[in-house]
């Protein structure tokens, strides 16, 4: 596989203002069981000073997804550009892949009792459009990029952040500049 | 959380009248995601405007295909929305068919019941016509009824229910506004109104302090602006007691103690006079009293004084004092919360002296920014009629008869305490006071006193649950109108997206239909029209001013884009204050008039009772609009139920740990809530954001007072409210 498709997250930009969040459901117009994208906050105790920070996740694209290791019936498929995709009308809602993933990204829908899940807008982004969540970011905090060691080699570049599982599990293609501190004159 | 099964809202609207679709969110929902991303054809696209109460007011796309509203983007052409919307934006198909939408006129019995059966809409205006025609016949006039209306939706049009009142004769009515007003009374005694840069001039300051504002839940499309300014070099400095979205991306956050702003700034102010960096050429040329408050300053004011009210080290106001006034420009940008206090507006006429002294008021890149009313140059051509003849009002100090005012934040004990005549009715449009207003056990009583109570709404909100008739009214997709901002400078064309939903009728719509049936019932007793189209309607607003300042020469061309009104970036940059000196008033003879210092000097805050040592504020949710948004199904997914957020060593007193549930009460009333121990908080702060949500009694309002804010009644009529002036103790369930 030549090239990862993946998203980079700046949390030292992103407000948590969780706009993406909804532009997802927006143009998808998800079931309330839906957070195909999902904005998380930060454990205001993992940095030095308490403050409001944020991580915002979709599905990671991971180069090794488990989702698509334990489906039974290959509903998912993992693309050239390594977007995963899962085929809804595969799906039959055993619901293995939403247990395998350590994000909880596949998520079941009792509506329709099928899982679903983020497919990073492969139709808009086989147009050259970008993904609905990248496209509404007022604060320019997600970005789509290419995953590969020149993005990796990079300054402030990270492989997690605070309360996010292990990415050697499944190899996430998401990417992370961490939150910033700015100085506090507190009363506590 | 609800479940709509298609069954169950088949059964709900088995009588929908026809042209009203039957639908369900499923057939919104795509199974294939393909189908959403693939182009069609069909699709329409419509001008929108978002007309909520926010500064934002953002330029929206709605797209239709089959007459339903399948998505909603923002406008690419709007300058300062930029083809994006907010958060709660992209929750409008949830509003628009949310199963929970009043669909046709409905009426209660008994009030408060929860008992309502669908009526006609003649039913509804016969019943609503007949009672104001007995009331009338009753006591002689039309006072008893009282008519309160704000924030709900600020589109023009919807000033038709304003228009509805006065055409049918003087009668009583909510004056003022909850929000903002001491803020805006003390720009008016300082420079004669309320005025801002055009926001999107941020980008040129070199420092800004964002002064208890939090943009990035109230105002998420001027972080562009701020960012772009910071790239540039400028610092950001946020000075809130609550530790924001906002102040978490600040270069400086200062956590200082509520409703001592001013103190901070007349410390800052001190330091700066005695270094020597006033802009004196800029100060003395442009105001009045100036030296007059240098003195004071000399004589008054330390930084070890400010240092110990405000929580804020002297080190600390000399660094911001000294940035502040040697950044050229420098820009402050003050938030609605930090004028909710009983020293609220006084603490403003302070930070905009402030301004004044550095020469940072007419620049661009500077200003003391607050909000404005510059660009709402429209006819209110719907609002605009007059009593029928031999109306019968109170006689006011012009010698003429008119309607009788009452003070919206005072609105429960007002409605009450009327004599001669008492208030034996309520018109409610784009208002939930029962959500909103504060002392919801006194606003319950009142609306219990009442004859007859009718509401205009979507929602069965704690207003609506205690009136005898509600009207569906339509959402900005189901009607015309045009909008305008009280903070950027654009205008936007809300255009009819789809057909209304099931029976809803516009506040405009209903006016037309009650004076209809009034003048059936008896000839000449409402003087409203009762034709014309929306569209007729919204040419009316438009004159040759406005036009101009637009460039355009018929209001349809909005329909190519929202335009921007022409004005200079930079407020006041022409220097013709419109105070009665026509310079900026350090020292106010208007508000020394009032009752008020003349100068921006110290006036104390409130302190905590012994007996409520807890301050809680109730500051705007992320989520919601007030009591918009969090009700709606994917709000009440990503946010289920309200939390107070108090800091650890405040839970440690009182044995709270994380997800307790807590009584916060005073001696109005009392809310229960989990807790969420957060150092985001003072420690003698607790916080719940206010906001409805859905099948939820939960309203912070149980435990607010309706304490006047200092300022207001210049501008606006009364006085603000001091929300966050609320005292409370708490206690572990």
């Amino acid at each position: 596989m030549n090239k990862q498709l993946g998203f980079l997250h700046n949390s030292e930009k992103c407000v948590g203002c969780r706009g993406c969040e909804m532009a997802c459901k927006n143009l998808y117009q998800t079931d309330i069981s839906q957070r195909w994208r999902q904005v998380f906050q930060i454990d205001e105790n993992a940095y030095p000073l308490p403050s409001r920070m944020f991580i915002s996740i979709g599905c990671n694209h991971c180069s090794e997804p488990q989702c698509m290791k334990v489906c039974p019936v290959g509903a998912y498929t993992k693309r050239d550009d390594g977007i995963v995709i899962h085929d809804d009308n595969r799906c039959i809602g055993c619901r293995l892949c939403v247990m395998a993933c350590p994000y909880g990204r596949p998520q079941f829908n009792s509506v329709i009792n099928i899982v679903q899940k983020c497919n990073l807008c492969y139709q808009r982004v086989d147009k050259g459009e970008k993904p609905a969540c990248v496209a509404s970011c007022v604060a320019g905090a997600l970005e789509l990029v290419q995953i590969n060691s020149s993005l990796d080699a990079k300054t402030g570049v990270l492989k997690t952040l605070p309360g996010l599982p292990s990415p050697s599990i499944t190899n996430p293609s998401i990417r992370f500049v961490g939150p910033k501190q700015g100085k506090q004159v507190r009363r506590d | 959380m609800m479940k709509i099964s298609r069954r169950q809202f088949l059964g709900a609207t088995a009588a929908v009248t026809a042209g009203a679709g039957l639908f369900s969110f499923e057939m919104l929902t795509k199974l294939d995601p393909a189908s959403a991303a693939a182009d069609n054809s069909e699709t329409k696209q419509f001008r929108n405007v978002c007309p909520r109460n926010c500064y934002d007011t953002c330029g929206q796309i709605s797209f239709v295909q089959d007459g339903m509203l399948k998505k909603v983007d923002g406008d690419p052409k709007h300058g300062y929305t930029n083809g994006r919307l907010c958060v709660k934006g992209y929750t409008y198909t949830r509003r628009v068919y949310s199963p929970d939408r009043i669909k046709y006129p409905m009426k209660q019995m008994p009030r408060g019941s929860g008992n309502w059966t669908r009526i006609s809409w003649d039913e509804a205006m016969d019943t609503i016509a007949k009672k104001i025609l007995d009331l009338k016949k009753r006591y002689g006039s039309t006072l008893p009824i009282c008519f309160d209306k704000y924030s709900g939706n600020f589109g023009i049009l919807h000033y038709a229910a304003d228009g509805t009142m006065s055409s049918i004769g003087y009668t009583t009515r909510a004056v003022g506004t909850p929000c903002w007003p001491a803020g805006i009374d003390a720009q008016t005694y300082d420079f004669g109104t309320l005025y801002n840069n055009d926001p999107e001039d941020m980008v040129n300051t070199k420092y800004l302090i964002l002064w208890g504002q939090n943009l990035a839940w109230t105002a998420i499309h001027s972080l562009p602006f701020a960012q772009k300014a910071r790239e540039n070099g400028a610092k950001l400095v946020v000075i809130d007691p609550i530790l924001t979205s906002t102040a978490s991306k600040a270069d400086l956050y200062i956590q200082i103690k509520p409703s001592t702003d001013g103190a901070l700034a007349l410390g800052m102010a001190r330091y700066i006079l005695d270094n020597n960096w006033v802009d004196w050429d800029y100060a003395r040329a442009n105001s009045v009293g100036f030296d007059e408050w240098i003195d004071y300053l000399k004589n008054n004011v330390t930084l070890d004084w400010a240092a110990s009210k405000t929580g804020v080290p002297k080190e600390i106001i000399m660094e911001i004092a000294r940035e502040y006034a040697t950044s050229k420009p420098a820009s402050m940008w003050v938030g609605y919360g930090m004028q909710r206090h009983t020293n609220g507006g006084q603490n403003v006429r302070i930070i905009d002296a402030l301004g004044v002294m550095t020469g940072n008021v007419g620049k661009s890149g500077g200003g003391v920014n607050y909000g404005q009313l510059e660009t709402w140059g429209f006819n209110y051509g719907a609002m605009s009629y007059s009593a029928p003849k031999g109306s019968r009002g109170i006689v006011g100090a012009n010698g003429k008869e008119g309607d009788r005012s009452i003070n919206i934040n005072n609105f429960a004990h007002d409605v009450m305490a009327q004599q001669d005549p008492p208030v034996k009715m309520l018109w409610l449009a784009c208002r939930n006071p029962g959500g909103q207003d504060p002392d919801t056990h006194a606003i319950e009583k009142m609306f219990a006193s009442m004859e007859f109570v009718v509401s205009v709404d979507s929602f069965f909100n704690k207003t609506v649950q205690m009136s005898d008739i509600v009207l569906p009214a339509t959402t900005h997709f189901e009607n015309w109108d045009v909008n305008a901002s009280y903070w950027h400078y654009w205008i936007g064309i809300n255009e009819m997206a789809i057909q209304p939903m099931y029976e809803s009728k516009s506040d405009l719509e209903i006016a037309m239909l009650l004076s209809k049936k009034m003048n059936a019932l008896e000839a000449g007793s409402c003087t409203y029209p009762t034709s014309g189209s929306e569209q007729e309607w919204l040419a009316k607003e438009f004159n040759a001013a406005l036009n101009a300042s637009l460039g355009i020469s018929n209001y349809k061309e909005l329909s190519n884009g929202p335009r921007k009104v022409k004005m200079p970036p930079a407020a006041w940059s022409d220097g013709k204050f419109r105070t009665p000196s026509k310079k900026i008033e350090i020292h106010s003879n208007q508000a020394e008039k009032n009752g008020l210092p003349a100068l921006p000097i110290w006036v104390e805050e409130m302190k905590a009772p012994e007996k409520y040592p807890v301050r809680l504020m109730t500051p705007h949710p992320q989520l919601g609009l007030h009591s918009q948004f969090q009700n709606l199904d994917w709000m009440m997914a990503a946010n289920p139920e309200p939390k107070l957020e108090i800091h650890p060593n405040l839970a440690a007193k009182y044995g709270i740990q994380e997800g307790d549930k807590v009584k916060v009460f005073n001696d109005l009333g009392d809310i229960t809530l989990k807790a969420h121990l957060t150092r985001t908080t003072s420690e003698n702060v607790v916080v719940s954001y206010e906001a409805w949500y859905n099948k939820s009694n939960y309203n912070v309002n149980y435990t607010v007072k309706a304490i006047p804010s200092d300022m207001g009644k210049q501008a606006t009529g009364n006085n603000g409210l001091a929300f966050h002036d609320n005292f409370v103790d708490l206690q572990k369930v």
